[in-house]
């Protein structure tokens, strides 16, 4: 059936009187007539779905006016109106618009509160008798999720409609694309999915087409009259009736089944639309007749799991379990190395990631939401909720913004009573572990029979296929010789009789074994020829990756190998030498490359070789080490060479002198002078003031250096006490470089004999002379040549 | 339908009550290694390994915790007048003609928290220097690819309602004095972003920005002020290594 919503309110309310700053939705108390005479109009026009005038009746929103504690009244009288309007000539859909705010982390709106002020709007507009609530002009998928999640607590029987906003990219402004949103929202239990506002009828046929091929609920759209633009002072939408009316047909063969119009259309344009469809029949969807896939979304990407797929990695190592360091970490709430991991397994390859936190002695829900909360805002791979928990389980799916996987459910009452349920109404997909009240099943015959156990009970809570991830589950061959065969067996068994993607850990197979790598591979390589789908896995694991590129390739699933041959031509590529460049330069002038050309790795050898030919240390510093300095020096001031090659320079410089210091201790401590330095009082940014530091600490001066915002009476002091030659001050803004005369003053009123050197972005030649400074720095580079030539005056 | 955007999702600022002041806090799915380069001081240097760049991004990325916020106000551009309470007068020549035939303003400060920075200090400390300065640039990168995200927030928005934006200004660009930064971080509420100033009126954390971006309608007026994106070509420094020609 083709349903027509109406069109735009707004505009037609401020028509009939609403002020502009006033409240939309206080229109429903104080004038009825206007309300019900626009949904006349649409109703008159063709609109078979009318819209209460709600979207701004959350609490949250009223709160603007200082009316949240008339939310319910207006919600219901919105209804009332909108209700005696529609008589049994259309149904009524309570319109739920968004909070205006964004939900942690992307903003500073707690999940709940969202939640509860959707719950709050959800529950008055069905009492009030609404037949579908209709959540719209998204741009977050999460707040969406909230919005569902609080419908169906409040009002399970009212059909929901979830429609999200995109931008010309053809995604949400917060990267929620189409298909992704389609599988969120299908496996939530949305009953239409739809999309409104931001675009006109053209841009949204894409978005349509994409939702319609990615789920099997019917499809809404209710486009603006194209984009906006001003006229004599008026923000005017460009389509007319007819040009709008035009794109009701691309719309319904585009795959929607709802249609209406949002910003800009009038009933005229509801009226032209209603016409163009009125004669066309049903588009079919072809979704309809295949058959459901396991597809995981994560907020801006979906990956889908299936035997006629490419095998898809799940990266085991957001896990404390046997890692004493990482459990170490999450107990002290620093999530820091977690996130490490989650991008790490990415990069490695892992299509998901697993996130475990049972660490003993936490409070395990809370760690998983801020865990999947972290790791959803740094990678798009979809996450697995590994837990024994429940309520770390809720935890972390009401926390994700997409389709979760739960690792795991098994046959145990506990966990089908407890987990199927948070499945269903979260809407993630299950991996099904063949465990069951008397624990691991140890035949194939036996797990997949525990399988279509856990299955029933699944379908049962209304899981459907395309929810269902089997895993085989591995035990250790040094325990039982028949372990891997059965793992095998098993796989083969699934496939025959259920046909559901599968799953396993591998590298319990090989425990207590000797080199385990070559077990894992070579088993890993033996599962995905029986029908393996999505290995859970260490990505970083090189001998597991090998076998994964050529397993692909000799089961067909990489064409013609072709990932196999670019990745094999890399790995056989000549690997860069990690040590000095073979030369015939003798060693001092190797080194003295070495340090040009920030080869760290390769300057302990060649300061051993040096000294190990007889060369003094002077001789090591003066012809390899400050003679690369001053090459660097010049190649820097001619534009030749570069900060962050400077900087790599003198980081080798610094592993140059550390060497000569375990070899020749007692002959390294002689320096050229002492420099104090410091970012004067008030200024914060020291990168100037460090970078100069590197590179006078390597050049022989001996550094002393007093760090950032620093007051003129702690560097005069450390001066003094320190017998400096030089004093280096450094301040980024004009604001903070007055702090330099305050210094430079006080250092001579104590009687200071440093001589002072300035630099920062602000300051200038000009300044430095007018404050009295002996000398002025541009950059790191030339202040080390400068110190050579205070320190030359100063002797003289 | 819904009451439209052009109402609810108001870029007028609310006259009947204080509301709270939207915070958004964009993903970071990449910090850009071009860019990153560039204000390392590399835009010129043909053989830095590329690896180095990314590994710094990639750190910079996990030790960022990106904030942000923004406001949107009416603003009289012939007075130079932000209608926030109390009223804010910009000063300077440069911003008021970039500001010219605008009648609203988003002021915004972003900001990717202090870890990194305190991260880059701590690298110079082990002797990690490059990497050290690699990570200030990644930094700023991440930065205002922040600014760019709330841009692309509301240009969205702002076009619902047939506006269009002028680039963003910051304080101390042109002649637009950094003593407006206490302004700034009043309008834009940035204290609830952990965006401070100093005594001596610098940010901190040191990588935040606040800027302001002018919203006009496309008209003959408009079009006339001079509203081209000048970027490096405002500032005077004409010998910065970062400097784009």
């Amino acid at each position: 059936m083709i349903h027509i919503f109406d069109g735009a309110m707004g505009t037609m309310l401020q028509a009939g009187g609403l002020q502009p700053g006033a409240c939309p939705e206080l229109m429903n108390i104080e004038h009825p007539e206007v309300v019900r005479a626009v949904h006349e109009a649409y109703i008159d026009a063709g609109a078979t779905i009318i819209e209460t005038n709600t979207f701004g009746a959350s609490p949250l929103k009223l709160d603007h006016y200082g009316l949240t504690d008339r939310m319910a009244e207006l919600n219901a009288a919105a209804v009332k109106i909108a209700k005696a309007a529609a008589a049994e000539r259309a149904k009524v859909a309570g319109s739920m618009g968004p909070t205006g705010r964004f939900i942690e982390p992307l903003g500073d709106l707690d999940f709940e509160e969202a939640y509860g002020a959707f719950k709050a709007q959800a529950k008055a507009l069905a009492e009030a008798g609404a037949d579908y609530i209709i959540i719209e002009t998204c741009i977050d998928i999460q707040e969406m999720r909230a919005a569902l999640l609080a419908v169906h607590d409040v009002a399970p029987q009212t059909p929901v409609i979830c429609q999200l906003s995109y931008s010309e990219d053809g995604r949400t402004v917060t990267g929620t694309d189409p298909q992704s949103a389609a599988i969120i929202l299908e496996a939530m239990g949305a009953d239409v999915i739809g999309v409104n506002c931001s675009l006109g009828p053209e841009q949204l046929v894409p978005i349509v087409k994409t939702l319609a091929a990615n789920c099997r609920v019917p499809i809404s759209v209710q486009p603006n009259a194209g984009l906006p633009h001003l006229e004599n002072g008026k923000t005017v939408f460009p389509m007319s009736p007819a040009d709008f009316g035009h794109w009701g047909p691309a719309l319904l063969d585009a795959g929607a089944t709802y249609l209406g119009g949002c910003c800009g259309t009038t009933p005229a344009h509801i009226r032209a639309l209603a016409k163009s469809v009125s004669h066309l029949p049903e588009p079919r969807r072809a979704t309809q007749e295949e058959p459901r896939r396991l597809w995981l979304a994560s907020r801006s990407r979906s990956v889908c799991i299936d035997k006629d797929l490419p095998p898809q990695l799940i990266g085991e190592r957001i896990n404390p379990t046997g890692r004493k360091k990482l459990a170490a970490e999450i107990k002290t709430g620093s999530l820091l190395v977690v996130k490490k991991e989650a991008v790490n397994q990415v990069k490695a390859g892992a299509n998901l990631l697993d996130v475990n936190m049972g660490v003993a002695g936490i409070d395990e829900a809370a760690a998983m939401q801020r865990a999947v909360k972290e790791i959803a805002q740094l990678t798009d791979v979809p996450l697995a909720v590994d837990t024994g928990d429940a309520k770390a389980l809720e935890a972390g799916l009401r926390a994700y913004p997409g389709r979760a996987l739960v690792n795991s459910v098994t046959c145990e009452p506990n966990r089908i009573r407890d987990f199927l349920p948070l499945a269903k109404k979260y809407g993630a997909a299950i991996l099904c572990l063949p465990i069951a009240e008397d624990g691991v099943q140890k035949t194939a015959e036996k797990r997949l029979a525990t399988q279509k156990r856990i299955i029933a009970a699944a379908k049962e809570a209304g899981l459907k296929d395309g929810d269902f991830l089997l895993d085989a589950l591995v035990m250790t061959i040094s325990a039982d010789a028949g372990a891997a065969q059965e793992v095998l067996r098993t796989l083969q068994l699934y496939r025959q009789e259920l046909g559901y993607p599968s799953t396993m850990g591998l590298s319990n197979v090989s425990f207590g074994l000797p080199n385990r790598p070559l077990i894992n591979s070579t088993f890993f390589a033996m599962c995905l020829a029986a029908g393996l789908d999505a290995p859970i896995m260490n990505p970083y694991d090189e001998a597991m990756q090998n076998a994964f590129l050529a397993g692909k390739a000799l089961i067909g699933k990489d064409p013609c190998g072709l990932d196999y041959s670019r990745t094999a031509v890399n790995m056989a590529a000549p690997q860069k030498a990690a040590t000095a460049k073979p030369s015939n330069l003798d060693t001092l002038s190797a080194l003295k490359q070495a340090v040009i050309d920030g080869e760290k790795d390769a300057v302990p050898e060649l300061v051993d070789k040096a000294v190990k030919e007889g060369h003094s240390t002077n001789e090591i510093t003066a012809k390899a080490l400050t003679a690369a300095m001053t090459d660097i020096g010049v190649d820097f001031g001619a534009g030749r060479m570069f900060l962050p090659q400077v900087l790599l320079s003198a980081e080798t410089m610094r592993a140059a002198f550390d060497r000569l210091k375990v070899l020749l201790p007692a002959s390294t401590e002689a320096t050229k002078g002492t420099f104090v330095i410091a970012t004067v009082k008030g200024d914060v940014h020291d990168l100037g003031k460090n970078i100069t530091g590197a590179l006078l600490a390597n050049s022989g001066y001996q550094l002393v250096d007093l760090g950032k915002d620093v007051d003129s009476e702690t560097i005069v002091r450390e001066a003094i006490a320190r017998d400096a030659d030089i004093v280096g001050l450094a301040a980024l803004m004009t604001t903070t470089m007055v702090q330099i005369d305050k210094v430079i003053a006080d250092l001579r009123a104590a009687g200071c004999q440093a001589k002072v050197m300035v630099g920062g972005a602000a300051v200038t030649q000009e300044y430095a002379d007018s404050a009295g400074a002996d000398a002025y720095a541009a950059d790191g580079v030339k202040a080390v040549e400068l110190a050579d030539e205070l320190l030359a005056q100063k002797k003289n | 339908m819904h009451v439209a955007a052009s109402l609810q999702q108001s870029l007028s600022p609310n006259t009947i009550k204080v509301i709270p002041m939207p915070i958004y806090n964009p993903a970071l799915p990449f910090i850009d290694t071009k860019e990153t380069r560039r204000y390392a001081g590399l835009a010129r240097a043909e053989n830095f390994a590329e690896q180095r760049i990314i590994e710094a991004c990639e750190d910079a990325r996990l030790l960022a915790t990106p904030r942000g916020c923004y406001e949107i106000y009416d603003y009289d551009c012939e007075n130079q007048m932000i209608a926030a309470d109390p009223l804010t007068h910009i000063i300077g020549e440069k911003i008021g003609a970039h500001l010219q035939g605008c009648d609203k303003v988003i002021v915004l400060a972003v900001t990717v928290g202090p870890g990194i920075e305190n991260e880059s200090s701590a690298c110079f400390q082990r002797g990690e220097y490059s990497h050290g300065q690699l990570l200030d640039a990644a930094a700023t990168t991440a930065v205002e690819q922040l600014a760019d995200s709330l841009e692309d927030l509301l240009r969205p928005r702002a076009a619902a309602q047939s506006y269009r934006m002028r680039w963003r200004f910051s304080p101390g660009y042109g002649d637009w004095p950094l003593e407006q930064q206490p302004e700034l971080l009043r309008l834009t509420g940035a204290e609830r972003i952990g965006v401070h100033l100093t005594d001596s009126l610098m940010l901190d954390p040191q990588k935040s920005v606040t800027a302001i971006i002018g919203l006009y309608h496309d008209t003959p007026q408009a079009a006339s002020a001079p509203h081209t994106k000048a970027g490096c070509a405002s500032c005077n420094k004409l010998d910065c290594p970062s400097r784009q020609v």
